[in-house]
């Protein structure tokens, strides 16, 4: 069982990775952005999958925190995106 | 299948980190490098050290890449504002490569160097928790045998804020941070209100559990800084102004505490740091719960820069 469950998490991880890089070489920024999104999903269901074929249940603890800050990490994509639009709207940038 | 799986992991690594070095724009590098710091995490677990995996999705999935981030924007508009944008000729390409290689190869050989097995005070650790009543040997090195690296360390973080704080000009000094967005999307501000109760939930619980399992201060700390961060900068609460005496006694209060039980030692249990048995994980979970206030504080401040505001009258 726990050998099915590493397979399962390396073919997951291997999915992920696909895909991150079509994502990461993206010309959109809101598609390149969703990279991290997917890391964060595709790395949790990994790490579950580990944690039960390796019985660690804290593994658990860690798919719940790159869940939390892989929705972070979208918030704080979002910096600078407001001065761009402010700067194309009016391209005189303002200084802090 | 796990070496397997181990093998896959270290080439997808090394290739993210090349695709980070390789990525032009700062931007992409930046968002690049979050998700290395995701799968960094993972990577951790599978070395059995978990306690550092958690850590290292903290800092470097969660408060690094928002610090990058500010900076780079910070530094396109410093740009925008009319100097020539920087680019990198092939000689300095060259000799930071071949740098990188240098270091890359010491480190390889400096750990290759190592004597195997490698020398452990793992079983002397294990064997002397019992007496301060943790279950999580991570948790006892850190607060309990090497308490005073860790005091030193939470004594570093508040010394860099006071860095950071140095650079405020003298008409701005103890005003408030600028973090808000100038007009922050609604998706941003939906984030704000429905992540930072789970991300609070989730701090607690990573700061009880440290004591028996994976988990602790610093892990905490970063969290709640960052659910701090998400409602700054969606401006559903202002930054606090740095002159605040509330703040300051809370960013003190964690090393403070620290010390105090320290010196109590002398008096309680014959040494500096020494606890007295029976109170010891009380006393050990006491200064966790005030030390992650005091790191989640310094971290979100030191995100959020000197003050750029005047103070108000």
């Amino acid at each position: 069982m726990a050998e099915f469950l590493t397979g399962a998490a390396l073919f997951i991880l291997a999915v992920t990775a696909l895909g991150l890089f079509r994502v990461l070489r993206s010309e959109l920024a809101v598609e390149r952005m969703m990279a991290v999104q997917l890391l964060g999903t595709g790395a949790a269901a990994a790490l579950l999958l580990l944690g039960a074929a390796s019985n660690t249940p804290a593994m658990t603890d860690v798919a719940l925190l790159l869940m939390l800050l892989a929705a972070f990490s979208c918030a704080a994509f979002t910096l600078g995106q407001s001065d761009e639009a402010a700067d194309a709207a009016a391209p005189k940038g303002d200084e802090p | 299948m796990n070496l397997l799986l181990d093998l896959a992991l270290v080439a997808w690594l090394i290739v993210l980190a090349i695709h980070v070095a390789r990525t032009g724009d700062d931007r992409n590098a930046i968002i690049a490098f979050i998700a290395f710091g995701l799968l960094l995490g993972l990577a951790w677990t599978r070395l059995g050290a978990i306690d550092v995996a958690l850590t290292e999705a903290a800092i470097g999935g969660g408060i690094t890449g928002l610090l990058l981030l500010r900076a780079e924007a910070h530094l396109r508009r410093g740009r925008q504002a009319g100097s020539a944008p920087r680019k990198a000729s092939g000689a300095t390409s060259i000799v930071a490569a071949l740098a990188s290689a240098a270091i890359a190869l010491g480190l390889g050989l400096a750990v290759l160097a190592f004597p195997s097995p490698a020398p452990t005070l793992a079983p002397p650790a294990l064997a002397a928790i019992d007496a301060t009543g943790l279950g999580n040997p991570v948790t006892a090195v850190l607060l309990a045998y090497r308490a005073l690296d860790t005091l030193l360390e939470k004594v570093v973080v508040l010394l860099a804020l006071l860095g950071v704080w140095a650079l405020t000009p003298d008409h701005l000094w103890g005003g408030a941070p600028a973090l808000k967005e100038a007009n922050p999307p609604q998706p941003l501000l939906y984030l704000a209100r429905t992540l930072p109760p789970f991300g609070v939930l989730i701090a607690v619980y990573m700061v009880w559990v440290g004591a028996d399992a994976p988990g602790g201060t610093f892990q905490a700390g970063s969290i709640l800084a960052a659910m701090w961060l998400l409602v700054m900068l969606a401006g559903l609460r202002p930054a606090p102004e740095t002159r605040s005496r509330l703040l300051r006694l809370l960013l003190v209060g964690g090393p403070a505490l620290f010390f105090a039980i320290g010196f109590l030692g002398f008096a309680v249990a014959g040494g500096f740091l020494a606890y007295p048995e029976p109170l010891a994980k009380a006393l050990i979970v006491g200064i966790e719960a005030a030390l992650t206030v005091a790191i989640a504080l310094a971290l979100g401040l030191l995100v959020a820069g000197p003050s750029s505001k005047a103070p108000a009258p």
